[in-house]
């Protein structure tokens, strides 16, 4: 019976990667609970990870059928090639992704450190009617705002835009979208699904938009909102999915029950066990 | 040109010297030479000949000034003004990133809406306002009851940490 581990810890990566994120971005229900369901889609790619890396170990009791494997050399070397080049295909996949980002943040910092007013240590205010704001992630980190901003908003929609791109900065979501990034790319075109993207991104905006509400409140941060999504130019939204909508209809929705909570933790915790626990079953099995 | 007071880094420098370069245009639309912008600062601390030179050296190489030979010397001018600098970058097309990369290096506040999507923002939010106006609480400062404060200072109640 244990002769099929293997072939379930392959099907386990196959739907990881494609069928169950597929699914999961359907399940709203998750939006509600935006920390718990970044965990569970942490849970789904590191499953994922585990388990593919799993797969290898877990057929050497097949091939040795009982006997002791560390009498099977060659074997224990295809084994350790398989997996570790898997690991190593991910690490460098994460390696250039990191390195890409970073030298783009820097020189866009560096260009925002000239052309913008400085606003204390890490604000820039570009000169620039249009409102719109970002931040630029990482060890120097800034929160852009153009002057539109100012000059159009009230008080206390600046401070719910200026709370939210600061919880993006102090809660490190670029090292979220980062890790996500790094995995969506190392999974085959066929099997990968942007929906799995687009719904950790919508995720991260929740949060920030949370902590808004919890410094300026709900109807400012909501406002705030619907100012940047009528001022943004057309290339801004560009490739970009549903989303200030869905996040203004998630600050109304307010939190699910806490069980449902619950729910999605343990859902979270299932996931990464399954892969660990299938390959200890076969491991032990010989 | 003010200078941070104490030990400036190399992008302070940078921005000093790019703000020099924009206000010295109208008067000099050739540019300046390493020693012009060294004089200018001349007064106000101590920079040396060779920290001026990385530091226009390093603009050159961020397209953000030409430079053309003049006998021995460079003449650096800025290769574009401030606005149209800024411009370009809330246009994002000045980094030669793709969408994927531009929405992963930066994390904006929004991403842009369809129009669909705007009015869909507006039934949500007076959905949210009739809601916040029969539990009693404030429906006060609404987008135009304030006027602009032209380059009010950005406030920030929260202290991080």
């Amino acid at each position: 019976m244990y002769a099929v581990i293997p072939g379930v810890l392959l099907l386990l990566v196959i739907a990881l990667s494609g069928p169950l994120p597929w699914l999961m971005a359907r399940q709203h229900m998750f939006r509600r609970s935006p920390l718990a369901a970044l965990v569970a889609w942490q849970a789904v790619t590191v499953a994922a990870i585990i388990a593919a890396l799993a797969a290898a170990p877990a057929a050497i009791p097949l091939v040795t059928s009982g006997d002791n494997p560390n009498r099977h050399p060659g074997l224990l070397a295809l084994v350790g090639a398989v997996s570790g080049g898997m690991l190593a295909s991910l690490l460098l996949s994460g390696h250039r992704v990191g390195r890409r980002l970073r030298i783009l943040r820097a020189r866009h910092r560096e260009l925002v450190d000239i052309i913008a007013r400085h606003d204390g240590q890490r604000t820039r205010v570009l000169a620039h009617p249009t409102p719109t704001a970002y931040c630029l992630p990482g060890r120097h980190a800034r929160v852009v705002i153009s002057q539109g901003v100012l000059d159009q908003l009230p008080d206390e929609q600046v401070q719910a835009i200026l709370a939210h791109e600061e919880e993006h900065l102090r809660a490190r979501h670029d090292l979220l979208v980062e890790f996500f990034t790094v995995v969506h790319q190392t999974v085959p075109p066929v099997l990968r699904r942007e929906e799995a993207m687009r719904e950790v991104r919508l995720l991260i905006e929740a949060l920030a938009d949370r902590a808004a509400v919890r410094v300026a409140g709900e109807l400012p941060t909501a406002r705030a909102l619907l100012t940047l999504a009528g001022s943004a130019t057309p290339e801004a939204a560009m490739g970009s999915g549903a989303g200030a909508s869905t996040r203004l209809g998630l600050l109304a929705a307010g939190k699910p029950h806490p069980v449902v909570t619950a729910i999605m933790y343990a859902y979270a915790a299932a996931l990464v066990l399954a892969p660990v626990v299938l390959l200890a079953l076969a491991l032990t099995s010989g | 040109m003010p200078l941070p007071s104490s030990a400036p880094r190399l992008g302070d420098l940078e921005r000093a010297v790019m703000e020099h370069l924009w206000e010295t245009v109208p008067s000099h639309p050739d540019g300046a030479t390493v020693r012009e912008v060294l004089e200018c600062f001349a007064g106000e601390r101590q920079i040396a000949y060779t920290t001026v030179m990385t530091v226009l050296d390093r603009l050159a190489k961020k397209d953000l000034v030409l430079r053309e030979r003049d006998g021995r010397a460079w003449r650096y001018r800025p290769a574009d003004t401030r606005e149209a600098l800024t411009a370009a970058t809330m246009r994002r097309t000045l980094d030669d990133m793709d969408v994927a990369d531009r929405r992963t290096a930066l994390l904006h506040f929004l991403d842009g809406a369809t129009n669909e999507e705007i009015e869909d923002l507006k039934s949500a939010l007076a959905q949210l306002e009739a809601r916040a106006a029969s539990t009693g609480e404030g429906g006060a400062g609404s987008p135009s009851a304030q006027g602009p404060e032209h380059r009010r200072s950005v406030k920030f109640p929260r202290l991080r940490r």
